[in-house]
């Protein structure tokens, strides 16, 4: 944030000056939330027209990804699947980050009996394996894409709340914090002027990165069926639904190296977030 | 391979630049050191000096290049291929660290690094690399060297780590000692007794020794030949004794006249103080227990002292001295468990968190590392303002006139008002926490030894801006340090601290040369005398030609 | 003394640790029995589903579904902690026996994936120390972060697909042989594989870059020495964290590398459970891993003093630095 705020006259020198590989994630996630916001701009296919004469058809000029078993175009499939992939995604990283991120702050932040409180309550949610979690809360709710979004994000709680803490604990002791309560700072304008701006960043990496994360575990959710059931397109239900053929395997690969390339791109901003910027 | 009778020149350096990615960082160096002498490498940060350390040892990373040549008993060390330098490095070169704190593997017992080193001798098996070890670490003045032998490094203090690092470059027999700054990490009397033993090791081992400082009275104390460095670059080279006192080159005059210890009476002459009315702090039979890990560490026992309003006082103490417990009780950030602290005439009230704040009004404080004590992601004119803000002081245009009056009165210019601290040097980064602490117009500055983690010229710029606010604006100074040569330059009166407890305090000029306690007079010991050494390296120097 | 606190630390360690687990089964029973309102009732009076007044009325009584949500909640912790798991709502078996049946499978397929991915890790972190700087180590570096975006799913569907369908080393058919266990195992281990080379790497590049690494370097260590005893060495206590830490993991892995694999594990016995609506076997199978978890980690800590010394508490700093400047 620093080069960023140094720099600001020149933008476009400054994406210029970013690595190509980071140019090429935030084009690739461009295009993926274009696709979700927009699916019929970049199909001219029906995502739900089957032509069964058309069935298994390998990738070609018309049909970019092949077609499915009942003779749907597989890329209008993924591009229509996009929307409740990513959002489902994006909800689970914000219903994460907002309680993990609160239980974080106030634990590191207020330190004794709460932070022993919540301090186990992470250990507790840290000690039921993630996936078995979301399994388990999703079983409970229903089998709906809204609740694997919800059990995902209460699934990461306890990385965020840990992160949360360890750098508000970190930032707190800083000797520039005690430097502002020795010119007068009180507890809020410490905690939101010097603690909260220092240990953001690492937290938003997170977020990014755990948004991956999450289109992962969501992926495998709905790859076990525990999603919208077909005609839903989410990512994991075509790789799942692809698995049944396995001498067209274009129905695996194409939806899997959306996600995989989609995943790449995040985590490489993530790691820019981190690092550079 | 020492077949062949040795060079007169065991070191020769030629044309060496070495660069990290396209920076380069030393430039056409050439420097010679003789068989069975030693000479200092002397330079600032940033001046390559560890960099020549390191190249000469093998050791840039990966991103430096090194050209030229480095001759070592007529070998070219840069041309040799790793096999044959990882043959020469340890068996003929020794290297001592500067931070020995940090020079041993933490998780291997000392016996098994010293193992490593003992292999490169011709031993037969592993108890006689053990008799060997024993026997080298009692060399060196190391008691008890079979206990030590199953230590971890962790158990140790700095002092015994060094020492023992020091026993593991000489274990087997190398010609040369390369030593990066050895002492600057450690205490002020132990840096002595380690200077020393390095020197002892030196004339009686006949190892020559290449010693790497920042510190011209240490280098013109201890070793030979000196060879000053700026930006990678030779600015002299000579005698210690003809550099220390005919320097020729402008920046080897202004290095000799930075140093504190070769300048007693610099600020003196220049400052007439009128101490003001009355005592601005008071501090009257003070103590403080810590608990830690289940035992209590008395930090501060039954310390009392005045300071008179206009003038600067010096609490002195090497680590573990309470020196530091005692700003944090002074500035109300530990609560003491027995006496009473008053400044300015009140009371510093821990129980009462709002008088306390008002009293801050009056008491300011200036951290040790400039590079800690800014938040990173504020502007510099923001830090400076924080104070205005937070005590609701004046409206936003007079803010910041205020601000920027404060950076002249640092000697900063108006365009790092923007910057962010990570932008500026650490000179000027303590500048603006002095600005910070300033800009309330407090009665009282405590400044917590605000130049250890500077250059000397660098610190005599702040010590000069120091004195000259002191006479402008009457503040008070508690000045805390372990470095008498500077506290012997600025300040008053002085309570030497040892353990936590007053060893003896009064005026400047009756402790320092009139010292009544032994500890005291050990302290002021260790302060480089370069004057008295030459005469002592002349000694040195017949004993071992004859 | 020393020993008596390192004893009541050990105790205190143990302790935290039945709280999490307790923590972890009654947030698990919340869930499932709470939130949802009852619905195992409600599987139970399901038409659809065909159970009979004879066969539902013990049920109820077994699990008090009649009484108050707390007596229901101490009922059923009480008897977890007696080693009673309930009775399977669809078999009609104490799922402990199902469990039982279903572990060895599982625990053989966990492990050997552990294994596998720590000699992965190992080697993919040699690799990324000593290979040629730009191709060798370059490529080391990127694997781990390339794997953690694959899916665990692909990456076991591409096993198949390629090792299976196109190579012939083995037949999904018969998924307890012992080729399709290593494959089954290299697909668990490869994400788990991933996160420790990432933490391994990472370690050792800071051990790199230490003064004592240097220190070494200049006593004239071979390459192999220094990695291993200055590099390796002082990284030993972050991985055996993250390892500790990846076991949830591979036990949550083996869920979706059971289903394509076609095993019979504890990932397939939830995988029905979940489809059939079994309450008491997710809610069994899920407080046993939350306690596996529990255990592996205290087992970690209490590892921790024996890979590093700093951690053993026998504090003579203090003491030598006096002698030191009495000396």
């Amino acid at each position: 944030m620093s080069a960023t705020t140094l720099s600001p006259p020149r933008p476009l020198a400054w994406i210029g000056a970013q690595p190509l590989a980071v140019l090429l994630a935030f084009a690739v996630l461009a295009l993926v939330v274009s696709w979700s916001a927009a699916p019929s701009l970049f199909s001219s296919h029906d995502p739900f027209l089957g032509l069964t004469a058309q069935k298994l058809l390998p990738p070609s000029a018309t049909n970019w990804f092949g077609t499915d078993h009942l003779g749907r175009d597989l890329y209008a499939r993924v591009v229509q699947g996009t929307w409740s992939s990513v959002t489902s995604a994006l909800i689970a990283t914000l219903i994460g980050l907002a309680i993990g991120g609160l239980l974080g702050l106030a634990s590191g932040f207020l330190g004794g009996w709460v932070d022993t409180v919540i301090g186990r309550l992470i250990d507790m949610l840290l000690a039921i394996p993630n996936f078995l979690l979301a399994v388990v809360i999703v079983s409970a709710f229903g089998f709906q894409t809204i609740n694997v979004a919800v059990a995902t994000g209460v699934a990461s709680v306890a990385v965020f709340a840990r992160l949360m803490r360890s750098e508000v604990m970190k930032t707190s002791t800083a000797v520039f914090v005690e430097a502002s309560v020795l010119v007068g700072g009180r507890a809020a304008h410490v905690l939101l002027r010097h603690v909260l701006p220092n240990a953001y960043r690492s937290v938003v990496a997170l977020a990014v990165l755990q948004f991956g994360t999450s289109i992962l575990t969501i992926a495998g959710l709905a790859f076990l069926g525990y999603g919208d059931p077909p005609p839903a397109a989410d990512w994991g239900l075509l790789v799942a639904n692809g698995k049944d053929y396995p001498s067209s395997p274009w129905l695996v690969f194409a939806p899997a190296t959306v996600i995989v390339v989609t995943v790449l791109a995040i985590n490489r901003i993530s790691r820019w977030i981190r690092h550079a910027a | 391979m020492n077949a062949v009778s040795p060079p007169a020149d065991l070191l020769a350096i030629r044309g060496l630049s070495i660069a990290y990615g396209n920076k380069p960082a030393v430039h056409d160096v050439d420097l010679t050191l003789h068989a069975g002498r030693s000479l200092a490498l002397i330079g600032e940060s940033g001046s390559g000096k560890s960099t020549i350390a390191r190249a000469l040892c093998g050791l840039l990373p990966a991103s430096g290049t090194a050209r030229g040549r480095i001759l070592f008993q007529g070998q070219d060390l840069l041309a040799l291929p790793e096999a044959r330098l990882r043959a020469l490095r340890g068996r003929a070169i020794g290297f001592v660290p500067q931070d020995p704190q940090n020079a041993l593997n933490p998780v291997r017992s000392i016996g098994a690094q010293a193992q490593e080193a003992a292999r490169l001798l011709d031993l037969p098996d592993v108890a006689a690399r053990r008799a060997r070890i024993l026997q080298t670490f009692a060399r060196i003045g190391l008691a008890d060297p079979a206990r030590l032998y199953d230590a971890y490094p962790h158990q140790l203090s700095g002092g015994m780590l060094q020492r023992v690092l020091i026993g593991l470059a000489i274990l087997p027999g190398p010609a040369l000692i390369v030593a990066d700054e050895p002492t600057s990490a450690l205490d002020v009397t132990i840096q002595k007794r380690i200077l020393d033993l390095l020197g002892a090791l030196q004339a009686e081992l006949g190892i020559s020794l290449l010693l790497i400082t920042h510190d011209l009275a240490i280098a013109a104390e201890r070793a030979h030949d000196v060879v000053v460095l700026k930006d990678g670059q030779v600015q002299e080279r000579g005698t210690a004794d003809q550099v220390f006192r005919q320097p020729r080159s402008a920046y080897a005059r202004r290095l000799q006249a930075d140093v504190p210890a070769l300048n007693p009476e610099r600020f003196r002459a220049a400052t007439a103080r009128q101490p003001g009315a009355g005592e601005a702090i008071h501090v009257d039979g003070v103590s403080k227990t810590f608990q830690a890990e289940g035992r209590s560490v008395r930090a501060v026992q039954d310390v009392s002292f005045g300071v008179p309003a206009g003038t600067t006082h010096a609490l002195v103490g090497e680590s573990g001295s309470g020196k530091t417990t005692l700003v944090r009780l002074l500035l109300g950030l530990e609560r003491p468990d027995r006496g009473h602290i008053a400044v300015a005439g009140t009371p510093v009230a821990t129980d009462a968190p709002d008088r306390l704040r008002g009293l801050r009004r009056e008491l300011q404080l200036v951290y040790q590392n400039p590079f800690t004590s800014l938040d990173p992601t504020w502007s510099v004119g923001g830090i400076i303002a924080e104070p205005l803000q937070r005590y609701d002081v004046g409206h936003r245009g007079d803010r910041q006139a205020q601000v920027i009056e404060a950076l002249r009165a640092v000697d900063l210019p108006e365009q790092v008002l923007r910057r962010r601290p990570g932008a500026l040097s650490g000179g000027q980064r303590q500048r603006v926490a002095i600005a910070r602490a300033l800009i309330l117009r407090p009665k009282v500055l405590v400044l917590d030894e605000p130049t250890s983690a500077l250059d000397v010229t660098v610190q005599a710029g702040i010590v000069e801006v120091l004195f000259r606010l002191q006479a402008q604006l009457g503040l008070t100074y508690l000045f805390v340090s372990h470095d008498l040569a500077l506290i012997r330059q600025l300040a008053d009166s002085v309570t030497v601290l040892r353990h936590g407890q007053v060893v003896e305090q009064g005026p400047v000029a009756q402790i320092f040369s009139r010292p009544r306690e032994a500890y005291t007079r050990l302290l002021l010991d260790s302060i480089p005398r370069p004057a008295a050494a030459s005469r002592e390296s002349f000694l040195v120097d017949q004993e071992t030609e004859n | 003394m020393t020993r008596n606190t390192s004893l009541s630390q050990a105790a205190r360690r143990i302790g935290q640790a039945l709280v999490v687990i307790l923590l972890a089964y009654s947030f698990t029973f919340l869930i499932i029995s709470v939130l949802p309102g009852d619905p195992i009732s409600n599987m139970l009076l399901d038409p659809e589903n065909g159970f009979t007044e004879e066969e539902i009325a013990p049920i109820i009584a077994h699990y008090g579904l009649d009484r108050p949500v707390l007596e229901q909640w101490w009922m059923a912790i009480s008897r977890f902690a007696l080693g009673d798991l309930g009775i399977s709502l669809r078999s009609n078996r104490p799922v402990s026996s199902m469990l039982l049946e279903a572990l060895p499978s599982t625990l053989l397929l966990a492990g050997s994936a552990m294994l596998v991915a720590l000699l992965l890790a190992l080697l993919i972190a040699y690799a990324s120390q000593n290979l040629p700087r730009r191709w060798g180590q370059g490529v080391a570096r990127v694997l781990p972060a390339l794997s953690l975006s694959v899916p665990s799913f692909v990456i076991g569907l591409v096993l198949i697909q390629v090792f299976a369908f196109q190579l012939g080393l083995f037949r999904i058919t018969q998924p307890n042989s012992l080729a399709a266990t290593f494959f089954a195992a290299l697909a668990l281990g490869i994400p788990v594989s991933a996160q420790i080379a990432e933490v391994l790497i990472a370690n050792l590049d800071h051990e790199a870059g230490q003064e004592y690494f240097a220190v070494a370097q200049a006593r004239g260590l071979r390459r192999s020495q220094l990695f291993l005893r200055h590099q390796l060495r002082p990284s030993a206590l972050p991985v055996v964290t993250m390892i500790a830490l990846s076991i949830g993991e591979l036990l949550g892995g083996s869920l979706i590398t059971e289903t394509i694999f076609g095993r019979k594990g504890v990932g397939s016995l939830v995988q029905s459970a979940v489809v059939t609506q079994d309450f008491p076997v997710l809610q069994s199978v899920v407080s046993l891993a939350a306690v596996v978890f529990v255990l592996v980690n205290l087992l970690a800590d209490l590892l921790y003093p024996l890979l590093d010394p700093r951690l053993r508490r026998r504090d003579t700093a203090a003491r030598d630095d006096t002698a030191e400047r009495l000396a």
